[in-house]
Formats: structure tokens, sequence, C-alpha cells
């Protein structure tokens, strides 16, 4: 299903509108989630736009990084978690058994709260994820790693020191580092899960600046506690509460006017 | 989407993995076989010699039917001495290190040395102890052999200690000596109390580790043939009995050696189990 | 009257004070009192060791100076002519720790790897508590074991296998020349081996679990093969840990006395064969200890225990510098 706003371009005296297509990158349907028996995620329908920053923004424990997790099925790691339902991407159900939990999660990626560096390189941090899929000669590797890190902004803060270790780098750095590793295998979509919450405000505004410029090649998706980040960088914007999605609309209208009681409540900051 | 595919090289990646999962699970299988194997074994040969003899008759010369009696009891003996012996001073050291010196240097290099005594050879413990007891005295004796096995008792308590007392909250400290409390009282009454399971699991542990430990005895407790309860005499026990048995060419000798055996292996393991019990228990205050 | 109730009062107040000032006093005195007592026993611990080593000193000194250095390099061990070298001991003790460690010390890191990974969850804790409870069985009851039930089938099944397979490589024949005696240095080692094999497994589980999830995680998340989690990311990050572990493992081996002494068959000589018997320091001492004659024979034996002493604490120091080092790492 796609959505097409056209304008009818002839009329010479009318401004013509951009000509939006949204294509649905991923496609949520009928979601429900558990915990052992525990329900987290109710009835989840929700899309990801190609090429759009999509935020989750709602009160802890509304079931957002759950819903995030989802998306790369990082949670099949864990025996007693399970999920039921749809999730289209580009039109295949990744919750399907036989999905290749490898092949997906080359293409959706994710950066995490806690930035972690793997206990190598700064260069091999990067190399590791492209060696898994590519075997690249050594010039084009060496291109590889420094284009990864010229798109999280960090190739000019460690061009001279590749072979440091990757925790050697101050927190802000270590997140953009794993953000340049996401990158580095050229995924389709990427999924930030309260990727500044543990930085310093200048680290956050200098990714926020990143996500902007990322969203040109790659759909993103981010989870957020940070009400005026999910304004500033998202396109759509996604209300959750107690494990249901309440309201999914255009940032700025969600922000503006919302539909619903609740979503107003906790915009204007009735309950957090 | 470049170099995403099912292609060659990802094939090889999921090889390496499978080979790898194989081999491990190839590798626990094999570990495991062997020492359920041993189990097995040890059973299987030691029931075989189970009676009440066992229990009642002392040692026999080789050739006629006997009992491990003097060995059992022996052995308990020299277990509840060792402990006697090795436990108070533990306890003391584990109790200085956590409460009274507790960032001190003199702390740091205690739990170093200790953690070595800990893993420490325990036939040197043995010689060590011939060395200084033994040699001295003239002659070996049953309270040598308690000495060489509370010195293996007293790492185990002095680590355990500590690590529990440890894990006492500083509050629970702090409220009690809010009330006055000197320092004594406040580990007496509340450290001690919030740590006891684990201080007597440590003591099981400890227990469960001098059982079935032959090399300290083996030159100062020695042996003994007949059944006696003088500590300045040499003592029989299970671990130097088997030993002894085992390595004789006489078929009584080597089945007693089995039931021997087999009757150290479940204590061990009762006492294992059981401090394992208590400790998962968590007794609240 | 008035002056009487407030005389009685003061008396009253006065006795009060005393009582509080004789059980300050006496607090004061027991905190002095156990603050001492502790202090001592943790210092005991420190004379324990110097105790141990002073003693093993004293005792072997004899030896010492009859022999001199070259007790480390002779290979003759004769009570008769009373001629002691420590060779072919120490020998034994490296071979049959190197063989231990050489086999025991892979499967261990396979197991581990099972468990924290593989194993399905229902059966993790059953078989990771039945891991612990074998750590603790005794040694003793591995050599009456490998005596009586190991040996004769290594010695008819296996060494003869082992025997012809190489009969014909230069250089590995002489390793695995027979005849099959089925007791011996490999024999040693492979008991030693098993016995090993719960300890090192336990630490290096405990050692995996410090690897935060989150770290597991991004390695997933870029789409690693759980191989390729282990080899890259947790292997690397508990590196020290897993050596400390290791080393822990050697410095038990090193010092293991009754699984080896069963098995060993007790020949004071160092040959290419490794089926072949031979001996370490402490089963040595535990044969020879109680029939020793003479002041040079125990002499002797006590040196051997001083160097094998000497030799783990090297080992065990080592190992638990590093596991303080994976500990601080993991308190961050």
């Amino acid at each position: 299903m796609s959505l097409a706003i056209h304008t009818d371009v002839k009329e010479p005296a009318e401004i013509p509108e951009e000509i939006v297509v949204l294509a649905e990158k991923v496609s949520v349907r009928r979601l429900n989630f558990y915990y052992g028996a525990y329900r987290a995620l109710s009835d989840i329908n929700v899309s990801l736009y190609q090429n759009k920053v999509t935020a989750f923004i709602g009160p802890s424990g509304c079931g957002k990084s759950t819903l995030l997790r989802i998306l790369n099925r990082i949670y099949d790691l864990y025996p007693n978690q399970r999920a039921d339902g749809e999730v289209l991407l580009d039109g295949e159900n990744i919750l399907g058994p036989k999905q290749d939990l490898n092949l997906l999660r080359a293409k959706v990626g994710m950066v995490f709260q806690k930035p972690t560096p793997f206990p190598m390189t700064i260069y091999e941090n990067i190399a590791f994820g492209v060696r898994l899929y590519e075997q690249l000669a050594k010039a084009d590797l060496d291109a590889r790693v420094e284009d990864s890190l010229r798109r999280a902004a960090l190739w000019d803060e460690v061009k001279d020191k590749l072979s440091a270790s990757g925790l050697s780098l101050s927190g802000g750095q270590q997140q953009r580092l794993c953000i340049a590793r996401t990158v580095a295998i050229k995924p389709e979509v990427i999924l930030l899960d309260e990727p500044c919450s543990a930085l310093d405000p200048i680290s956050t505004a200098k990714i926020e600046e990143l996500i902007d410029v990322l969203k040109r090649d790659y759909t993103i998706a981010i989870v957020t506690h940070n009400m005026q980040q999910a304004a500033r960088t998202s396109d759509f914007t996604a209300f959750m509460y107690l494990g249901e999605l309440i309201e999914f609309d255009e940032t700025t209208r969600i922000f503006t006017n919302p539909k619903q009681q609740r979503t107003q409540d906790y915009i204007t900051g009735r309950f957090g | 989407m470049p170099g995403v595919a099912a292609t060659p090289r990802y094939h090889r990646r999921r090889w390496r993995d499978r080979l790898a999962t194989s081999l491990a699970i190839a590798a626990a299988g094999f570990g495991l076989t062997w020492l359920v194997l041993i189990l097995l074994v040890l059973v299987v040969k030691g029931v075989g010699g189970l009676s009440l003899a066992v229990f009642t008759e002392m040692t026999p010369p080789p050739g006629s039917a006997g009992g491990l009696l003097n060995p059992i009891v022996g052995s308990l003996l020299l277990t509840v001495l060792a402990v006697v012996i090795g436990t108070p001073l533990g306890i003391m050291a584990g109790t200085y290190m956590a409460e009274y010196g507790r960032y001190s240097k003199l702390t740091t290099v205690v739990r170093f040395i200790n953690d070595i005594l800990l893993s420490a050879p325990s036939i040197v413990v043995g010689l060590f102890v011939y060395e200084i007891m033994v040699a001295q005295m003239g002659h070996f004796s049953a309270i040598a052999g308690a000495v060489a096995l509370a010195m293996i008792v007293i790492p185990v308590v002095v680590r355990t200690t500590e690590d529990m007392l440890l894990l006492v909250p500083n509050t629970l400290r702090e409220a009690s000596s809010a009330l006055g409390l000197p320092r004594w009282l406040v580990i007496r009454h509340v450290a001690y109390r919030a740590a006891q399971t684990g201080i007597i699991t440590g003591v099981l542990l400890a227990i469960a580790r001098i059982t079935g430990e032959t090399a300290p005895l083996l030159f100062t407790a020695l042996n003994n043939q007949f059944f006696s309860w003088n500590l300045n005499a040499p003592m029989a026990s299970l671990p130097v009995v088997i030993f002894q048995f085992a390595l004789s060419p006489y078929e009584d000798w080597q089945q007693l050696a089995w039931t021997g055996a087999l009757l150290i292996t479940v204590a061990v393991l009762g006492l294992s189990i059981l401090a394992r019990a208590l400790s998962s228990k968590k007794v609240q205050i | 009257m008035m002056d009487a109730a407030v005389a009685g009062r003061d008396i009253a107040l006065v006795h009060a004070e005393a009582k509080r000032a004789a059980t300050l006093r006496r607090f004061n005195v027991g905190d002095r009192a156990f603050k001492a007592i502790t202090e001592i026993s943790a210092i005991t611990v420190l004379v324990l060791l110097a105790g141990v080593m002073l003693a093993l000193l004293h005792g072997s000194l004899p030896a010492w100076r009859t022999f001199g250095f070259d007790f480390l390099t002779s290979q003759s061990w004769n009570p008769v002519t009373e001629k002691f070298g420590a060779l072919p001991a120490i020998y034994g003790t490296l071979l049959t720790s190197f063989i231990a460690m050489l086999i025991g010390v892979p499967v261990s890191l396979g197991i581990a790897i099972f468990l924290t990974e593989i194993c399905p969850q229902r059966l993790r804790r059953t078989i990771g508590i039945a891991i612990e409870l074998l750590a603790g069985i005794p040694s003793i009851i591995y050599g009456i074991w490998g005596l009586f039930v190991f040996a004769p089938w290594f010695q008819v099944h296996v060494q003869p296998v082992l025997i012809d397979t190489f009969a014909s490589v230069p250089l590995l024949n002489q390793l695995f020349a027979g005849p099959p005696y089925g007791i011996g240095m490999l024999t040693a080692g492979l008991i030693l081996a098993i016995m090993v094999l719960p300890f090192i497994t336990s630490i290096t589980r405990e050692v995996f679990e410090t690897v935060p999830p989150v770290l597991k995680e991004a390695a997933y998340g870029i789409g690693c093969t759980r191989w390729e989690v282990m080899r890259r990311v947790v292997i690397p990050y508990t590196r020290v840990g897993i050596i400390g572990g290791v080393m822990l493992g050697l410095g038990r081996a090193l010092g293991e006395t009754m699984a080896v002494t069963f098995v060993i068959g007790n020949a004071h000589r160092i040959v290419p064969s490794i089926l072949a018997p031979g001996t370490t320091i402490s089963a040595t001492i535990a044969n020879e200890f109680t029939e020793a004659v003479g002041d040079l024979y125990t002499s002797s034996l006590i040196a051997l225990g001083l160097i094998l002493f000497f030799i783990t604490f090297i080992v065990l120091a080592a190992a638990r510098l590093m596991l303080l080092r994976i500990a601080q790492k993991a308190g961050n």
C-alpha cells in the first residue's frame, strides 16, 4: 500500500506543492508481544516509511523499546519472549520461521542506548562488520571505513588514531562509532534505541544532526524519552502507552494538534 | 543491496558456526560422559562391598573379612578437630579483612596470600606440618593430621567469611552504631547474624574439601590398623586406608577401598548439596 | 525535704553515670580486644605462608648442602648410594600438567560455551550444578578409577593403536613408543585432564557471564553468527579472566597428588615416550616419604616439595593477579 499526494501541476497560477510519495518500508500489523505470560504489546499497527524518520514516544514501560527490538528480532536471543502478528519488511514477514536472522540483521541495523564498542581497534570495529559480508581489498576496506566514519561525523576526530582501542573514545564518540559500524554494512533500516540518553548535550546535538543526514539514505526509527528530540528530528511520530499504540501521525500534527486526549496529556506534560 | 544475500561467503560463515556449535556440543558430551562414567563405576563397585560390617568392624589383615570402622571414626575425629582448630581462626581473620581493615594494605596482602594458600598443593601442607610437629615430637600423631587439615580449612573459611561479611549492607551497621553499640557488638549481633548462613556454608564447603584429602595425612597422622582414640598416636583415616588398600594386591582390600571411596564421595556430594541448599534459602533477619 | 529529694536525685544520677562509664569502658576494652584478635588472626595467615616456606627450606637444607644446584639437573635417584636428583620428578610434573592442559582447556572452553550459549534453558541450571558438584570429587577417586578402570582399558584398546599408528612416523614414533603399560605419563595426564575439567569450566562460565548482554546484542545486531559473537567479542572481552582460570587449573594440576600417584608408574627416569612410566614430584613424595630412611633421603624429598611449592606459587600468584584485573573491569 502506498500513499501518494499529488497536486495538479498544470495550473500555472498555483504554486506547485511537492510531490510526496510515501513508500512503506516496514509494516507492522496486528502485533502482540509476550514476556512469558505477560502481554507487553497489544495489537500494534504502524508503518515506517522509506527514507523518513519515525519517532516512538511514550512514558517508561509503554513498550516502545520492545517494539523496536522486534524489528530486528533481537528478542530471539531470549527464550521467554515471543511475538505474534506480522512485521513486513519490503513485503516479507520477518516473523516467519524461515526468516534468516543474520541476513535480517544485516538489513536492519540497531544502535543501542549504551554505547557498545567492541573490544577491538576503531578500525577493526568497523571493518569487522564489513568483512562479515564482503571481501574487499585493503584499499577498498580503508575507503569504506573512512566513508562510514564520515557519515557518522567521527572521521576528523579519529583519523589519526584508527588503531587505538574503541574503548578509548569518549561516550559521545563511542556512540558515533557504533553508528558508523552500523552504516558500514549498508543496511536499509536503522533502529535507534534512545541513542542519546547516555550522552552529554553536545554529543546529543551532533547525533541529531547526523540523523537528519542519514535519513537521505536510510529508513530510520528512533525511540526517545525526549519529546523535543522527537519533534526536532522526526517526520512521523507514534505515541505509545501501556503496550498500545495510541496515535500515529506526522510529527507536526502530533505535536500541534493531536487527535487523542492521552497524546495531548503526554505532550503537555500532564504525565510522564 | 550489495553483499547481503545468501552468498557463498554467507554459507561459509553459517558452516563455520555450525561446526563450532557441534564441537562445543561434542566437548560437553565428551567431558560429561567421562565424569558420569566415573560416578557409575564408583557406585557399582562400591555398593558391591557395602554391608553392616563395613561400619562395625575394623580394617582386617589381608585375606580376612573386616570393615572400615577405624578409618571412618578416624576421619570423623580428624575432621571435627580440623574444623575446631581452623574455623575460629578463619572467621576472625575474615572479620578483620571485612570489618576493621577493609581498605588497609594488610587486607590486600592477606587476601592475595590466602588465595594462594587456597590452591596450594596439599602435599606441601603435609610436609610443613611434618617439619614443625612430627619431626619435633618424634612420632606421627592424629593431632598433627588435624593441624594439617586445619591448614586447608583456614583459607576456605577466611575467603567465605570475608565475602559474606562484605555482602552485609553498611546501612545495617550504621543503624546499630547509631544506637550506641560498640564496633565489636555490631559485628557480633548484626554482621555475623546477617552473614551466618554464608559463613556456615563456607564451613560446610571446607569440610567437603578435607573429607577427601589424602596427601596431608600421609605423613602426619599416618595410619592405624586398630581402633584408637589417642590423639597423640597415629590414626587411621578413610583416604589413607583407601590409598593403602587400593595399591595392594589383595582383592578384599581393594573391595574395601572402593566402598570407602563411595562413602567419601557420598559425604562430599551430600555436604556440597547441603551447602548449596542453605545458601539459596536466603535467611531473612 | 527538698534537699533530700534533690540529693536523692543527684545520687541516682551519679550512680547512673558511673554505670554508663563502666559500660563504655567495657565497650572500649571489648572493642580493642576484639580488634586485636582479628588482626592477629589475619596476620597469622601470612605467618602460615612464611612458615611453610621456612619449614621447607629448613627441612631441605641438608639436600641443598650436599647436592647444590646439581639437585635440579641430576636424573639419578638412588636411596642406596644416597644420590638424589629432582629432574625426573620435575619433568614428570611439567609433562603431565602440560598434557592435562592441552586436552582439558579446549574441552572446558567448549563446555563453557555450550552452557552459556547453546544449552537449552531448562537444562542449563541442572548441568551447571552437576559440573560444580563434580568439581568437588576428591582426587583419590580419580586415582583409583584411573588405576582399575581407565588404565586397563587404555592399555588394551588405545595404546596399541597409538603405537602402531605412529610406528613409521619419524620423531612421533619415539613419542609413542611401546610397550603398552596402561599406566604412565600419558595416562596420568589424561586423568588429570578429566579432573581439571569441571574446575576450569566453572571459572570460564562465571567469566563469560560478566559480559554485558548489550555488547552481545550489538554483535548479533550487525548479523554475527553465534560463533562469531563468541570468537570476536565474548572471548576477547574475557580473555584475561579465561587465562586466569586456566592458570588456576594449571596450579591445581601441578600440585595434584592422588589422581596421579596411582597411574604414573613411579619410575625415576626420563624417556622420550609419553607412554612410559615416570614420576611427578607429588607422587614421589607420597610414595616414598614414609619409607625414607636417613636424613638425606627425607631432606631430598622435602627439597622436592620446596620446588613444587615454588612452581605453584608463581603460577597461582600470576593467575590471581589476572583474575583481579577482570574483577576490576567488571566492577567498572
